[in-house]
């Protein structure tokens, strides 16, 4: 029997999950597949519409929130007593965190990241990249069932999962865990903030460079930034020196941009800046060196000391 | 780190340049000819693609071409331009003299220009051709030893952040077990370094001599110069006391492959190369060539020029050392791709025959030694084993030694000494005295950004990248930077570095020294010239560096 687990986040199913039983689909040769599912009832019966066997539903309180020791002990018991041949599982980050602690606990071979089977004298080998993907490496586990694969995301094909004629016939098995083997304690999940900044969208960009001096004349910048309503960026060595962070970096190394007007406070205009912003309309450099480079794209220059420029532009804007 | 992923081959080379290559190819051939199982052979290369990093002048001896692949021309050799003529001056400030005669090692008929990446990238064709991988954009991080047997090379983890923390990108590195591990990682290699650290394979033998050689591309009106010209300078812009020269290869289409020569054992603290390269193009003998031409390329590389002597034992149990990071190189003619790859093909030869025989041992190994005696490459490098020493004792001196060795073939009563040249290098206070200038390098011509460039230009046209938010592969090991070397030696690193790679920063604190690791364009120079012998160059993610194309 092959067995796929279900992969899902409080009850939303992970879509790898079905590309993951179109694996087993292809792979069965005849042998039945059983789908299992980590809690969330819900999830199971969205999966009986596969063209598999049954869909086990696993109950246990350690299965939700996921944790990784919750994970293993459950899904142990569960393998324990369906005795699958196979355990697939999609190739995820989840997947990643338990699945190799769960093959240990086992004993068993656990082979990541597949791409592809193929049979050789008789046994099924299977296909993963090597050395990022510049070679593939045919891979046959050993030693006693059920091993262990993971399929890549995007190997096999989500649509390509067969439906049943009728939903599969869903069970639960029940497994006892003692809470106190888990030892992780998850913190509520949080969603990554978005990029706090997306520099080519800007339409005005003021952008300091060493002529700054110190991180803690910084708040001059930003002023002059609110008073235009810009973003804030900088060259290379702002953003090197950890003053602003690297998202925030313009040039060879950072972002290209175009906005309508880029101001360079103390910016000499290395060409490693210069390819990331020529694009804009309005370029506007402000530097105390005369032969500054930036003088040579700039629409206008101010020779000059930006400390004493920068806060005059400011409460001319704010009048 | 045990768990590693790993991969057994037979055969590992490390650095698809020339040598690696040939070594690859001959190893390839060799198994046609004698058959038997089929070798497992993996080619390592830090560049993305084979010959990114590669940077030479470079004419061309096309003797080990020609027995390496004999049909080498029908095959689609990239070779710019056969040499149509020599032509070598003394430039003065503003003036030249025109040697009346081209000595003889700098005589070029029958060799090629070519640009070496170009050429390699052919080369790396034919490689992947015969069924060799070439893992490209894998750095060798470190020699996998048991005692004094090497097993193989890790390559380096990847994706790991700035301050050595593991990116949602990281990969760890892979061990590479081989039976025979060919070390061809140019010049100052980093693994042939560890070797020489723990197995003293230099010792007894003289300390190796560098240069530094600083290149452009050029593309100037047609009918400028005929391609196939190659001229070489002395003199000016470097005194009698600096090791060098300048050096123009014309090819077709008005292309001009430029460049500068130093020793890297100068004395003078404040002295530059870029500035040197600069004020040799501010030369009325080459502004005058480069008029109304434009700089395309950009880029930098050490080369070895000690010579015979100063090449190490070239084998230890499980490995061989080849091409420049051996030192083949003769600095008298100039070339040493012909005698890297020979080396790269004798290596093979050694290789291949170890490995039938299941002896890798460093006895069967020194099989190659004894065969770089017996071939060509000593009987090139003998004669003029003491040329770049002789030099040591100044420009006239050299030219001297130099000529006498053409007559006795290079007889001395003894090796002529020399000492690493990072010794040469004197204090700001022993070289001027009280006279020390503010900064040679401050002081230089003001870069015009047509005809000369400031170096953070010029590395921009080297192509240069490596991810930002990654640990500095240039290790600095004690800080002396602001204390001693300030006062000392002026922190020469802001000058010998021709990538604006170190900088010294003023802050509140005081002075810090602030590595722009990201600059790098992998010439090795820093490793080499420190003073203190502070700075380590380890490999950077792989595929991090210049993007040489042309060069």
């Amino acid at each position: 029997m092959l067995l796929v687990i279900a992969e899902h986040r409080s009850g939303k199913l992970n879509r790898a999950t079905w590309e993951t039983i179109a694996f087993a689909q292809q792979l069965a040769g005849g042998q039945p597949i059983a789908v299992l599912v980590p809690g969330a009832a819900s999830v199971s019966a969205e999966l009986a519409a596969a063209a598999v066997k049954e869909v086990v539903n696993v109950e246990s309180a350690v299965l939700e929130p996921y944790t990784p020791d919750g994970y293993t002990a459950a899904l142990q018991q569960a393998i324990e007593q369906l005795q699958p041949a196979l355990v697939l599982l999609p190739h995820t980050y989840q997947t990643r965190d338990f699945a190799p602690k769960l093959a240990a606990r086992l004993d068993r071979a656990l082979i990541t990241d597949v791409t592809g089977f193929k049979s050789s004298g008789g046994a099924t080998v299977f296909v993963r990249p090597m050395f990022q993907g510049k070679l593939t490496a045919d891979v046959a586990p050993q030693g006693p069932p059920p091993h262990f694969v993971t399929a890549q995301i995007g190997a096999f094909r989500a649509d390509q999962a067969a439906r049943g004629a009728s939903p599969a016939p869903v069970r639960s098995i029940a497994v006892s865990v003692d809470p106190s083997v888990v030892r992780q304690k998850p913190e509520a999940p949080f969603q990554e903030a978005k990029q706090a900044v997306d520099l080519s969208q800007a339409e005005r960009i003021v952008a300091v460079g060493r002529g700054i001096k110190g991180q803690e004349h910084l708040p001059l910048a930003q002023k002059l930034a609110e008073a235009f309503g810009a973003e804030l960026a900088a060259s290379r060595p702002i953003c090197d020196a950890g003053w602003l962070p690297m998202e925030r970096q313009v040039g060879s190394s950072g972002q290209t941009v175009s906005p309508k007007l880029y101001v360079a406070l103390g910016i000499s205009g290395a060409i490693q800046h210069v390819v990331g912003m020529k694009g804009a309309n309005t370029i506007v450099a402000i530097n105390k060196d005369a032969d500054a480079p930036i003088f040579e794209v700039a629409d206008y220059g101010i020779v000059g000391d930006l400390f004493d420029i920068v806060p005059a532009l400011v409460a001319e804007l704010q009048k | 780190m045990s768990g590693a992923e790993s991969l057994d081959v037979d055969v590992l080379v490390v650095g698809a340049g020339p040598a690696g290559l040939a070594a690859a190819l001959r190893l390839t051939q060799l198994q046609k000819e004698r058959g038997g199982d089929p070798l497992s052979i993996a080619v390592l290369e830090k560049a993305r693609e084979a010959g990114a990093h590669m940077l030479s002048g470079a004419v061309l001896d096309p003797s080990a071409l020609a027995e390496l692949v004999p049909d080498f021309q029908s095959r689609g050799a990239p070779l710019a331009a056969p040499v149509r003529e020599d032509r070598v001056f003394f430039l003065t400030r503003t003036g030249k003299l025109k040697f009346p005669v081209v000595p003889p090692p700098l005589h070029n008929h029958g060799n090629y220009i070519i640009s070496l990446n170009t050429f390699v990238k052919w080369l790396a064709g034919l490689v992947e051709a015969a069924g060799v991988d070439i893992f490209s954009g894998f750095a060798g991080a470190d020699l996998l030893m048991d005692g004094e047997t090497v097993l193989g090379v890790r390559t380096g983890d990847r994706g790991v952040d700035k301050h050595g923390q593991r990116k949602p990108t990281f990969e760890p590195g892979v061990d590479i077990r081989a039976k025979v591990t060919i070390l061809a990682d140019g010049v100052r290699g980093n693994l042939t370094k560890q070797l020489q650290r723990r197995l003293q394979i230099g010792a007894g033998g003289e300390p190796q001599l560098f240069a530094i050689g600083i290149k452009e591309l050029w593309e100037v009106p047609a009918g400028r110069i005929a391609a196939g010209t190659v001229i070489h300078t002395m003199g000016y812009p470097l005194r009698f006391e600096e090791f060098g020269g300048g050096f123009i290869y014309a090819m077709p289409g008005g292309k001009i492959s430029l460049g500068f020569v130093v020793g890297l054992d100068y004395r003078d603290p404040l002295f530059d190369p870029h500035v040197a390269f600069n004020r040799f193009k501010r030369h009325p003998f080459v502004t005058d060539l480069l008029r109304d031409g434009q700089m395309l390329r950009y880029g930098a590389k050490a080369l070895p020029e000690g010579g015979w002597h100063t090449i190490p034992r070239c084998h230890a149990a499980g490995a061989l050392v080849i091409g420049d990071a051996a030192g083949f190189m003769n600095s008298m003619r100039l070339k040493g791709i012909h005698l890297a790859m020979r080396s790269g093909m004798l290596a093979a030869e050694t290789a291949f025959d170890a490995i039938r025989s299941g002896d890798a041992s460093a006895e069967r190994l020194k099989q190659f030694d004894d065969k770089v005696v017996a071939s060509a490459i000593k009987r090139e490098l003998y004669p003029v084993r003491n040329v770049h020493q002789a030099f040591e004792h100044g420009l006239l001196a050299g030219l001297a030694y130099a000529g006498l060795a053409l007559v006795t073939g290079g007889w001395w009563p003894r090796p002529i000494r020399a000492v690493p040249g990072h010794e040469r290098m004197e204090k700001l206070a022993d070289y001027y005295g009280d006279a020390a200038p503010a900064d040679e390098g401050q002081d230089a011509v003001r870069a015009d950004r047509k005809l000369t460039f400031d170096k953070l230009t010029n590395v921009h046209y080297s192509g240069t990248r490596h991810d930002e938010n990654q640990p500095s592969h240039l290790l600095v090991h004690t800080d002396v930077c602001h204390t001693l070397c300030t006062e000392e030696y002026g922190n020469p690193c802001q000058r010998f570095c021709p990538a604006n790679v170190y900088e010294m920063v003023m802050e509140a604190a005081g002075k810090r020294l602030h590595i722009n690791a990201s600059n790098c364009v992998h010439c090795k120079t820093c490793d080499i010239i420190d003073p203190y012998q502070v700075i380590t160059w380890v490999t950077p993610d792989g595929g991090g560096g210049p993007q040489y194309d042309g060069m």
